[in-house]
């Protein structure tokens, strides 16, 4: 690899360990009594970053390291916050980024056999319909949504593992042309984001459909079924606000959350006090009120995180994400063969739309459906799938890499 | 495969698109709402900073306390220890009523979170500081509690000013309320006609009868030649257009030059003066004593007002004008402002209430306003008219208001007014070759100016003389 990239890779981790470092120093000074946890997390967190860092640079040494370094960031931002929110909280998810870079490694080996193989999307699509049934059949129900299955101790949401395989099925789909079936496409997408708004969850809906179209444009260019597409998801969501009173509640909360502070407009209008209180500079780490934000450490992390960091720092997280969403579109670019440039096409759209509904949502520019901000929320299943799908997006680049120096050689 | 690229380039301008609109309207939000959200009433980070926050005592200019936060088994209370004098000035400061007063207005201050310098405010918070600041007034409540007695419950207001600085020494406005009993008391207070709530020094709008012929007698004084040569005679009224303005009983016709006129109060000679100087003359000199302009000062005052050209100019009008009667209403602070310009040789200066603030951790912030000083009269002006003043409470009107040893320049006025009596006016200032105090009293329908407003000026200026001493 070329060493002046290779510098800025070092230069980036040592500003990683730097911020962690004086971050955690200042959460363990701050607490009260004095705690030794923060700072003992933070060190497991570097060591695990650094151990992730190196070996998946030890064998695939082509490998999209920034991809990593930036997950790596967001994850210690993530961090911060949710050790001065919850700390039991910031013990479990710093297990679920071990966990989540285990999911890394192995994805990224496993991706280019998986591609090879080409599953019948046919099963694929069996897959995620049965992973976003089994919720509404034996699922918990968890703020608002149904859609959370339980065993035992721990808690699993599967329509965190249902956003790859339907990315998997996509690609597959239109990469056979069955585009031509359309009649058969469509039900079979609508089925899977059906099952989606009837456990509540219509953010997940929402990006489920939006990846579809995203997918199904990119493959056949055709812009008169995107627009029919969008066409129908805004029928879609005129409709939902007539029959659906939760979908009716958040649509009002967003246009007018002043009406009813205490009641329907409470979210957000909390979130947004937080945001108004930081102002461009924040009000600084431990100094901000996280416990005024219902649901902080996971839907509501950013708002959190912007009150104690200030638009600059809320607008660095967003710059990160922008760049995250730069590198899939680089490697689906990069990748010679159309499946398996759809296939990261499909992880990056699903990422950008995810980070955009909830970023937008918080900040009251578009209305809140509840989904996680990847690598930044709480959560094990979406820590683990964000990382699985990173790890995905890092295989195919690897594949790409491939092509190229075998194209050279031949 | 082309054409593939070519799409996945379009979604990624989209995806440029909409994190361009995330980061726009952050930004919108930084810049446009968000001083709304943090002053919100619905915004629990306020409610808790003052739950947490120790609002700041308020101390007069000697260091007594006049509004202070105690803490009784955990609940804090706030407490007026002078009871019923400062009641419109301080106003109060209560969860089910709000706020009003100079606890409305120094609100920041108190609870401490309107410091400008972000260094002090991180180290008071690292510091865990969870008092407000300490405010003290110019006020002397000595002064500010013996002017509320001397009013003996009548309404009306006293305003006294340091000429010199524009420290404001007493604000008075009767009959007042104790700010402690507010929420006990809420019902009868907003429901009493003599308005209690209501600060009259400030908001109180009044005819300013004769006490505004030092305003006329600046502007003839500037603006007619040799007026001090010229005499006039009077019967006793004049006749303005068909309308009769007649001189108080007791005043004897006969030759008045101006400085008589003003010694006696003569209406009808100050109505012909008034007619001789011409609307644009007294319009534009009432104008620079601070009529139609909102007066800076801590506290919102209402705007005097000098009724300018209108249909409705005439000359009857302007002879209202003149004596201070008709559509022509003022402050009482106004009206000291007025004094207090002539007592300074004719530089007004900007009043002011709030000494300094002291943070906890000791920081002293002064509040001493040293801008606003305006030329309004020219010195040898100012002089003349202070010899006038001098005159009237020698020899006028204003002899209720003499003080053995000390001379005192005054100006009385009794406003003819529709709700009965006239209103008993009196400003002055003290001594008068060394002015150590201005004062303006008014007493609702009292009657002379003289006899009524008088004495209450008296005692307090000498009140406040012998505290200097």
């Amino acid at each position: 690899m070329d060493s002046k990239v290779e510098a800025t890779y070092n230069r980036a981790l040592s500003a990683m360990a730097l911020v962690g470092f004086i971050s955690f120093l200042l959460l363990s000074i701050y607490r009260k009594p004095l705690s030794p946890v923060p700072f003992y997390g933070a060190v497991t967190f570097l060591s695990i970053v650094f151990i992730g860092y190196f070996f998946t640079g030890w064998i695939f040494p082509s490998s999209d390291k920034f991809l990593f370094i930036l997950a790596g960031f967001l994850v210690e931002l993530g961090l911060i916050m949710l050790c001065r929110i919850n700390i039991e909280l910031f013990k479990r998810q710093v297990a679920f980024f071990a966990l989540g870079v285990g999911f890394f490694i192995l994805s990224s080996i496993l991706t280019r056999y998986f591609v090879r193989l080409e599953l019948n999307p046919v099963y694929l699509w069996g897959i995620t319909t049965a992973l976003l049934l089994l919720p509404l059949l034996f699922g918990v129900e968890k703020g608002g949504a149904r859609n959370w299955l339980a065993f035992g101790g721990f808690t699993f949401q599967p329509s965190e593992l249902a956003k790859i395989t339907f990315v998997f099925y996509l690609a597959g789909v239109v990469k056979q042309n069955k585009i031509n079936h359309f009649p058969r496409l469509a039900a079979e997408i609508l089925a899977a984001v059906g099952l989606l708004v009837l456990s509540r969850d219509l953010g997940g809906a929402m990006l489920f459909y939006l990846t579809a179209l995203a997918v199904i444009f990119a493959a056949t260019s055709r812009l008169d079924v995107t627009a029919a597409g969008l066409f129908a998801a805004g029928i879609m969501g005129v409709l939902s606000y007539n029959l659906f009173d939760h979908v009716r509640v958040r649509i009002e909360a967003w246009l007018n959350p002043w009406q009813d502070v205490p009641g329907r407009g409470y979210q957000i209008a909390q979130s947004l006090f937080a945001i108004a209180e930081g102002g461009y500079f924040g009000t600084g780490l431990g100094l901000g009120r996280p416990d005024f934000i219902p649901a902080v450490a996971t839907d509501f992390i950013f708002s959190a995180f912007t009150e104690e960091f200030g638009f600059l720092g809320a607008a660095a997280v967003i710059l990160m994400y922008f760049l995250l969403v730069y590198r899939g579109i680089r490697i689906a670019l990069r990748l010679k063969d159309s499946y398996p440039a759809l296939i990261a096409l499909g992880h990056t759209v699903m990422f950008g739309m995810q980070i955009f509904t909830i970023i937008g949502g918080v900040i009251k520019l578009i209305p809140v459906t509840g989904v996680t901000l990847p690598f930044m929320s709480y959560g094990g299943s979406s820590m683990v799938m964000s990382f699985t799908s990173l790890g995905i997006l890092n295989g195919l680049w690897l594949q790409a890499r491939e092509g190229e120096t075998d194209g050279e050689t031949a | 495969m082309e054409k593939l690229h070519r799409n996945i380039k379009l979604i990624f301008a989209v995806f440029c698109g909409l994190f361009l609109c995330l980061l726009g309207y952050l930004t919108y939000f930084q810049v446009y709402e968000r001083q709304k959200l943090i002053e919100s009433s619905y915004n629990r980070r306020l409610w808790e900073q003052e739950e947490s926050i120790t609002r700041g005592t308020v101390y007069d200019i000697k260091g007594r306390v006049l509004a202070a936060t105690v803490e009784e088994n955990g609940v804090k209370r706030r407490v007026y220890p002078q009871g019923p004098a400062f009641g419109p000035l301080l106003g109060y400061s209560s969860r089910k009523l709000g706020r009003a007063g100079l606890e409305e207005v120094l609100n920041g201050e108190l609870l401490g979170i309107s410091q400008q310098d972000p260094m002090l405010v991180l180290r008071q918070k690292v510091l865990g500081v969870s008092k407000g600041n300490d405010v003290y007034l110019t006020i002397d409540s000595d002064l500010q509690k013996k002017a509320y007695e001397l009013f003996r419950g009548r309404r009306g207001a006293l305003v006294a000013l340091d000429p010199n600085t524009g420290a404001v020494l007493a604000m008075v406005s009767s009959p007042g309320y104790n700010p402690g009993l507010a929420e006990q008391q809420w019902e009868a207070l907003s429901k009493d006609e003599a308005s209690p709530l209501l600060n009259r020094a400030i908001q109180g709008l009044y005819p300013p009868g004769s006490s505004f012929k030092i305003v006329t007698l600046a502007a003839a004084l500037e603006g007619i030649p040799d007026i001090e040569k010229k005499t006039y005679e009077t019967p006793g009224y004049v006749k303005v257009n068909g309308r009769v303005i007649r001189d108080y009983e007791g005043m004897e016709p006969g030759n008045y030059d101006v400085k008589k006129a003003f010694r006696h109060s003569s209406n009808s000679v100050f109505v012909k003066i008034g007619l001789e100087l011409g609307k644009e003359r007294l319009f534009a000199k009432a104008q620079e004593f601070g009529f139609n302009s909102r007066i800076p000062f801590e506290l919102p005052v209402t705007v005097s007002r000098f009724p300018g050209f209108s249909l409705m100019s005439d000359d009857v009008e302007l002879a209202e004008d003149s004596i201070g009667q008709g559509r022509l209403l003022a402050t009482p602070l106004q009206m000291a402002l007025v004094t207090s310009t002539v007592a300074n040789g004719g530089k007004m200066v900007q009043p002011y209430i709030v000494h300094k603030a002291v943070t906890p951790l000791g920081y002293v912030k002064n509040f001493q306003k040293t801008g606003f000083t305006k030329q309004v009269i020219d010195g040898v002006t100012a002089n003349k008219i202070r010899e006038y003043m001098v005159d009237v409470v020698e020899n006028g009107t204003g002899t209720p208001a003499k003080i053995q040893g000390i001379p005192v320049a005054g100006k009385t006025g009794s406003a003819e007014n529709p709700h009965g009596k006239p209103h008993a006016w009196f400003v002055g200032f003290a001594p008068a070759h060394d002015p150590k105090i201005a004062v303006a009293v008014v007493v609702e329908n009292a009657g002379s100016g003289g006899r009524n407003a008088g004495p209450i000026a008296r005692d307090i200026i000498l009140q406040y003389l012998k505290g200097l001493r």
